[in-house]
């Protein structure tokens, strides 16, 4: 039998091609956890206060924690379709490493999920009155948080990808593992409205994301591994 | 020392072992949580700044360095479990992260009853052992109900064990990212957790005593658990069932 071999990075855009391409066709899955976020985020003002100083002061948590529940409703769908179809075990199988495979749907996932959330933030920012001198540090805050929060929710998805219902036991277990991004996201955007240098918490959240792309995939993949027997 | 390895993830060793342990370890803790309870909550003279209220503190500080000690033996067990698939650490890592869930529980509520008093106020977000406490009890009830959650028990082993090493790694980083947090935006510190200085030996003979019974209580209440886990799992072994018969 004549087999074509392929290398690991063109299995890995394979991978990233596919994922991007199920999401485009499938467009509930990136609306809803977008839609979620937006109106999440306008509840804040109806249910805290309309006062625009009031806003000023929590714009940067609502935000924040918005976006962590809304990343954390997306990654429902980040391995589940592909445990029922059967496409999961043929990626498990595949004989490249699945670090880079996992990383794949991980960053796939991201864009269709982190990234929308990322760019529409400035919008919801100054519907929550944060003045401007701090909407370059909540994007950028956001575009390092967002992607730890995929890859290393995306360890719990695999844990509990065998589950029928999970809903609630994946918030259960993610959520208290993003404090530290929380931390250092509205940090970042507090020590801004200080008129303070936010550059040493945004590099403190580059290293954590350094880190967890180098380590979570690992994490996810074993986790998949045990998830799939 | 590879025999002697293989031995202890052998249930019924433990099993056997552990039952000649045991009233030892009773009986040390009985003797340690005696002496430490009614000389620490009954006569230990009262602070100089905080009266009576100092004699929580010596309940307090022994949970709270008690419960310090869940997630490395839970990274301990984890490794053990993924690497050698040791039947055995599950065992105790299913029941140390029950314990460690009360262990946090009690650590917060003793506390928050200190703190009622000296602090004036039950609970304190500046003080970021508060805080990464509390994370750390929610971590802990994330590993019990994936557990829970899971049914095939290998299955529940194997993700209970990674996740309780991504936890634990997750523990020091949530410690390290909440003390920066709040020493940073720390306007007035309360008080300080160190109010507890200068008291004379007594207090301090008194912690220790009562640290050496919690971890007692800790090492028996683990131990208990998990020969019940083993009686439960191997029911179907043969010494199993010689056991149930005999008695």
């Amino acid at each position: 039998m004549s087999e074509k071999q392929t290398t690991t990075s063109a299995a890995f855009l394979a991978t990233l091609k596919r994922d991007l391409l199920i999401a485009f066709k499938k467009k509930n899955d990136i609306v809803n956890p977008f839609m979620f976020f937006i109106i999440v985020v306008s509840l804040f003002p109806i249910g805290i206060s309309p006062e625009s100083d009031r806003l000023t002061e929590i714009a940067a948590g609502v935000i924040w924690i918005s976006v962590l529940l809304a990343s954390m409703l997306s990654m429902d769908n980040l391995y589940r379709a592909d445990f029922e179809d059967g496409s999961l075990e043929q990626l498990l199988l595949s004989p490249h490493p699945l670090f880079f495979l996992v990383l794949a749907k991980n960053i796939s996932h991201w864009l269709v999920s982190g990234l929308p959330v990322v760019l529409v933030s400035p919008l919801l920012a100054y519907m929550l009155a944060l003045p401007d001198e701090a909407y370059l540090t909540l994007v950028l805050s956001l575009l390092l948080g967002t992607p730890i929060m995929s890859l290393v929710g995306s360890i719990a998805v695999a844990l509990t990808v065998g589950l029928g219902s999970r809903g609630l036991i994946l918030a259960v277990i993610t959520l208290p593992m993003s404090v530290p991004v929380l931390i250092f996201g509205t940090l970042a955007v507090q020590s801004t409205l200080n008129s303070q240098s936010p550059l040493g918490y945004l590099s403190l959240m580059l290293v954590m994301l350094s880190v967890s792309v180098s380590l979570a995939p690992l994490a996810s993949a074993a986790a998949l591994k045990i998830s799939v027997n | 020392m590879w025999l002697w390895f293989s031995k202890l993830g052998s249930p019924k060793w433990f099993y056997e072992l552990s039952g000649k342990w045991l009233p030892w370890l009773v009986a040390a803790m009985v003797v340690f949580m005696t002496v430490g309870l009614v000389w620490g909550l009954l006569f230990l003279p009262p602070d100089y700044q905080q009266g009576f209220t100092s004699r929580i503190l010596i309940v307090h500080v022994a949970v709270a360095g008690t419960s310090l000690a869940f997630f490395p033996l839970l990274l301990v067990s984890g490794t053990i479990t993924l690497v050698w698939r040791m039947k055995l650490a599950d065992m105790v890592a299913k029941n140390a992260a029950i314990l460690g869930a009360w262990f946090s529980f009690i650590t917060l509520a003793t506390g928050s009853l200190w703190g009622s008093v000296m602090w004036g106020t039950w609970w304190e977000w500046t003080d970021s052992r508060l805080v990464s406490m509390l994370f750390q009890l929610f971590l802990l009830l994330g590993v019990i109900s994936l557990r829970s959650a899971l049914e095939d028990s290998e299955t529940a082993a194997k993700a209970c064990a990674l996740l309780s090493i991504v936890g634990c790694i997750n523990v020091v980083i949530i410690k390290y990212s909440v003390e920066w947090w709040n020493t940073l935006h720390q306007v007035s510190s309360p008080v300080s957790m160190d109010t507890q200085s200068p008291n004379g030996p007594e207090f301090w003979i008194a912690t220790l005593v009562m640290i050496v019974a919690v971890y007692l209580f800790l090492s028996v209440s683990l131990i208990l658990s998990t020969r019940n886990e083993i009686l439960e799992r191997e029911r179907r072994s043969q010494w199993v069932q010689d056991l149930v018969s005999k008695s």
